[in-house]
């Protein structure tokens, strides 16, 4: 488990709304670009580096998974507001997102989010 | 000698920008008039710097390094990141900072000894300084000096530090060869769980959030420390709760004097914190 990388990578994409639209459009592939595109030993600190279990609830935007997995909440929930808003309808927008999220999150109580 | 004229402690929700606007929706009405009132306060008290307290929530400072307290001390400070006008609607704007006051708050080559601060010459502020200063001070004309407190990303200092950093800032400005009247801006929650399993249901616990007004109502700094002091009871009451603290530092800066004004304001969203200390009335 790697909460740091799980709230940098949500941080990254959230903070440009190029990255949220290309993260939308194709979780899966973008976060495998996201790991390949990591710094190493010999250049600046990037490093990136998620669990199985972490990088599919990103490919699946298992909102669930990611609290379950110490997701920081405030960071969680704008990720998920970010990446879903382009779906949002007269009938689902912004007020039946949070319900889902709620519904998604509430089971587990409050969990330890601290890396 | 400086003076520390004035002290106020403003919600920060970046979802008013939208919601608060004519016509007046009913239940934001309350938080409106409450904005409008410390807006006529700052005009009232002539004020020439402001020092802002407020909570980076991850965008400036992240886990990459998370400092305890940073003072701004760039001579000018862009404001609002690229996703809070995509998500809230807000607006880039443009802030002269104020590097004397905050040499003054930081020490220019060693720091105090009362506390160890942080320091940034180049820092995007977010919400929780951009918003509490465009309801406050729409002129966005008065200079200012930016202290992040973290309070979103544990650990996070004690509300013992909090106290020190208010009353700091108080001995910083009133240590000050300067004739300026300075304002502490700070912002910051009641009870409040975004992202957490209360999401934007109201507040998640209204019990703290009568408690933590009537520390601010009655001067009671002692019962702000008592009941800030234990992390499972300010998370239980929220994950993002712990930027009340924001207003104990206010509350600490005034000496623990009873605020002038003292409400917690009721919307859609959560409930609001809005404490005033003036010296003009």
């Amino acid at each position: 488990m790697s909460r740091y990388m799980v709230d940098k990578f949500m941080r990254f994409v959230e903070l440009s709304d190029e990255r949220v639209a290309e993260y939308a459009a194709d979780p899966a592939a973008y976060v495998e670009r996201w790991l390949g595109e990591a710094g190493g030993p010999d250049g600046a600190t990037d490093d990136r580096v998620l669990t199985d279990a972490e990088r599919a609830a990103f490919a699946a935007r298992d909102v669930e998974a990611l609290y379950v997995l110490g997701a920081h909440p405030y960071l969680l929930w704008h990720f998920t507001e970010a990446v879903h808003a382009h779906e949002f309808t007269p009938q689902s927008g912004w007020r039946e997102l949070v319900e889902r999220y709620r519904a998604a999150v509430a089971p587990h109580g409050v969990v330890d989010y601290i890396p | 000698m400086a003076q520390l004229v004035m002290a106020a402690a403003t919600p920060h929700n970046p979802l008013l920008w939208r919601a608060m606007r004519d016509p007046m929706p009913d239940d934001l009405a309350g938080v409106a008039a409450n904005f409008a009132r410390f807006r006529q306060s700052f005009a009232d008290h002539d004020v020439d710097v402001v020092v802002v307290i407020g909570t980076d929530h991850l965008r400036q400072f992240s886990y990459d390094h998370s400092p305890a307290f940073v003072v701004g001390k760039a001579e000018s400070y862009h404001g609002t990141w690229e996703n809070e006008v995509r998500t809230f609607g807000m607006e880039y704007v443009e802030l002269e900072g104020h590097r004397e006051l905050a040499d003054e708050i930081t020490g220019r080559r060693v720091q105090p000894e009362t506390i160890d601060l942080s320091v940034s010459l180049e820092w995007r502020l977010d919400h929780s300084f951009v918003i509490p200063l465009q309801y406050v001070r729409p002129e966005l004309d008065v200079p200012v000096v930016p202290i992040h407190t973290n309070a979103s990303m544990p650990p996070v200092p004690s509300v013992r530090r909090f106290v020190a950093l208010g009353e700091h800032v108080r001995s910083a400005v009133e240590s000050w060869r300067s004739d300026a009247r300075v304002a502490l801006l700070t912002s910051g929650h009641m009870a409040n769980d975004v992202g957490g399993p209360r999401t934007f249901a109201g507040s998640p616990d209204p019990e703290f959030d009568r408690e933590a007004a009537a520390w601010m109502r009655d001067g009671d700094l002692d019962g702000a420390i008592a009941g800030c002091g234990d992390f499972d009871r300010m998370l239980d009451a929220g994950c993002m709760t712990y930027q009340y603290l924001n207003a104990v530092a206010a509350l600490a800066a005034m000496g623990g004097r009873p605020a002038d004004f003292a409400d917690v304001t009721e919307s859609r969203f959560a409930s609001s914190p809005f404490f005033l200390w003036e010296t003009r009335r």
